[in-house]
């Protein structure tokens, strides 16, 4: 292979890695975005996702769509119960406190998941993971393109949704002045649950179909979340096409240096992106100003 | 024991930061770690001892923390957690895959310190050390600094107004909670007698951040009471010490949402009705 086909491997393998990021990006950006509220256990959601899938075809036998399925309602109920257990009764509190529940959440699920399915990674096997496709030099799996499309389709729904329907609208009411959005009789309680359902069920499908390409482990929302919080702070918090940009520049960015310089500095590269970005410009790309010092 | 009275370092340290100076820090770990791996650096390289480690490692992890808080403190709330925990991510990738100069994921043996092998001699370093950091934070906290500290965490605003250098104090919590930190690392890499790298991971920052919320944030006690339970737990339990990092997390979930003051907090406030 030439450099040039080799360039566009490494380019292709990045925007499927960075596909997950957006989605589990995003999830975490409207719910700072819209409740200000720092969620640290959502590389779990990502992980439950995972988990959902491979239960959902190994033990009960589900193919491809019903599999996507099962794990969206299952993680979407999660997300509600998890703003209802956890975030309610902080919320409007010491932004602190959330953080550190969010932080326990997330211990007590990865080792939840430790119990349950135990420490053995496990693989979500599809049809299409076998499937060679080929885009000129690039060669790729069913799967991961799988991975890509879904991404398009599931942001270019959100923003539709979020701009032309009622509930995506008393979201970004939310967004902009909770007080305002209140008074003018959008049910804040119901806002909340409602972006902890949509951001779980996205985490949750990311979690799904990365399952296939890499394999899901307890703690395989750990570092995951970490790159998400990379790409929301690079992004904008808050900013949904911040988050897009970011999660497909980190992706492409890791699969380079991984390439071309070595995989043991990959994962360090993003932290040192976020370091660097709360310094110059702490609001991100594409954020709105948000408060600083 | 040792192992409590470690951590009761690392617990009471941390409270400066999150307690009285209102900050939060997921690098706490990463301090350890610093400290940790200096006196096995030193040890390794230069063959030096105990007493002249521990000041190399303090001073070590101390000016760690004030590179990280010199920029990170301008920071509040979320972004503050995010690049601790990035600082944190970092410096647990930097001591697992630098492996020439740390041993990537086998570590660094430790010899014992010499007068103090014994694990009866041993117990008494740890135990002074922890006397000692109780002690000073205890008085560094009823002195002027921790009273700044108190102003900048219950109104920043005002406290700059008041003509606080709110950052310098900050800087000032920051500094001497990972200089003990530190200090901690330089006792449990003798008492191990070794060093790798998944001790000081972000589990360990957040094991000791949930020892300082159960313990009760802002009161030496609290934390000092929460790095004894916790440490103390697995023994409890027995045969469910398997499930003890799940019961941590429930117990930070559940002592947030029901009382973010801390055992010890919601105590001393029944008192003083």
């Amino acid at each position: 292979m030439n450099s040039l086909n080799l360039f566009l491997q490494f380019l292709a393998n990045g925007v499927v890695t960075g596909a997950a990021y957006v989605l589990v990006a995003i999830g975490l950006t409207l719910i700072f975005g819209i409740l200000n509220v720092v969620n640290f256990a959502h590389g779990e959601f990502y992980m439950l996702g995972g988990y959902a899938a491979v239960t959902a075809s190994a033990v009960l036998g589900f193919p491809l769509i019903p599999t996507l399925v099962v794990t969206v309602v299952f993680l979407a109920a999660f997300g509600m119960a998890a703003e209802w257990l956890v975030f309610r009764p902080i919320s409007g509190r010491d932004p602190n406190n959330a953080i550190i529940a969010s932080f326990g959440l997330s211990i007590l699920l990865q080792n939840g998941a430790l119990v349950v399915f135990g420490a053995q990674p496990q693989t979500w096997k599809t049809d299409l993971a076998e499937l060679p496709v080929q885009l000129g030099p690039v060669f790729l799996t069913g799967q991961r393109v799988l991975i890509v499309l879904i991404t398009v389709v599931l942001v270019a729904a959100l923003l539709l949704v979020l701009r032309y329907t009622w509930t995506g609208r008393a979201l970004r009411a939310m967004a902009q002045h909770p007080v305002i959005a209140q008074i003018s009789g959008v049910n804040v309680r119901k806002v909340a649950v409602v972006t902890f359902a949509i951001a779980s069920a996205l985490s949750g499908i990311a979690g799904a179909l990365m399952s296939s390409v890499f394999m899901v482990q307890p703690t395989s929302g750990a570092m995951l979340v970490m790159k998400a919080f990379t790409v929301v702070i690079l992004g904008g918090m808050g900013s949904i096409g911040g988050t897009v940009l970011a999660g497909l520049g980190l992706g492409t960015v890791e699969a380079m240096v991984s390439g071309y310089v070595g995989n043991e500095i990959r994962d360090m590269i993003g932290f040192l992106l976020v370091i660097l970005m709360l310094l110059v410009r702490p609001r991100g790309l594409f954020g709105q100003s948000t408060e600083r010092s | 024991m040792v192992m409590i009275f470690i951590y009761v370092v690392l617990a009471v340290s941390l409270d400066l930061v999150m307690g009285w100076a209102g900050q939060v820090s997921f690098a706490h770990a990463a301090f350890f770690g610093i400290g940790a791996y200096t006196t096995a650096i030193m040890q390794r390289d230069f063959g030096t001892g105990f007493w002249l480690n521990l000041p190399a490692a303090m001073v070590m992890a101390g000016l760690c923390g004030f590179l990280l808080g010199l920029p990170a403190l301008r920071l509040r709330g979320h972004f503050l957690a995010i690049v601790t925990i990035a600082f944190q991510t970092i410096v647990y990738l930097a001591l697992s895959q630098w492996t020439s100069f740390t041993g990537g994921q086998y570590g660094i043996e430790v010899s014992s310190v010499s007068g103090f092998a014994s694990i009866e001699r041993f117990y008494y370093l740890a135990f002074g050390l922890s006397l000692a950091t109780v002690v000073v934070s205890w008085l560094v906290t009823h002195s002027r600094l921790g009273m700044a500290w108190q102003a900048v965490r219950d109104d920043e605003v005002l406290a700059q107004a008041i003509g606080l250098n709110t950052t310098a104090s900050k800087l000032a919590a920051f500094v001497l909670a990972a200089a003990f930190a530190g200090a901690a690392g330089v006792l449990v890499a003798h008492h191990i007698r070794g060093v790798t790298p998944d001790d000081f991971t972000i589990l360990t920052s957040a094991t000791i951040v949930a020892m300082v919320v159960i313990g009760g944030r802002g009161t030496v006690w609290g934390p000092l009471l929460g790095a004894v339970v916790f440490m103390a737990l697995p023994e409890l339990l027995g045969a469910a010490a398997r499930y003890k990092l799940i019961i941590y997390g429930l117990l930070m979930i559940v002592m947030v949402t029901m009382m973010p003051q801390g055992v010890f907090g919601v105590w001393a406030r029944r008192r003083q009705k």
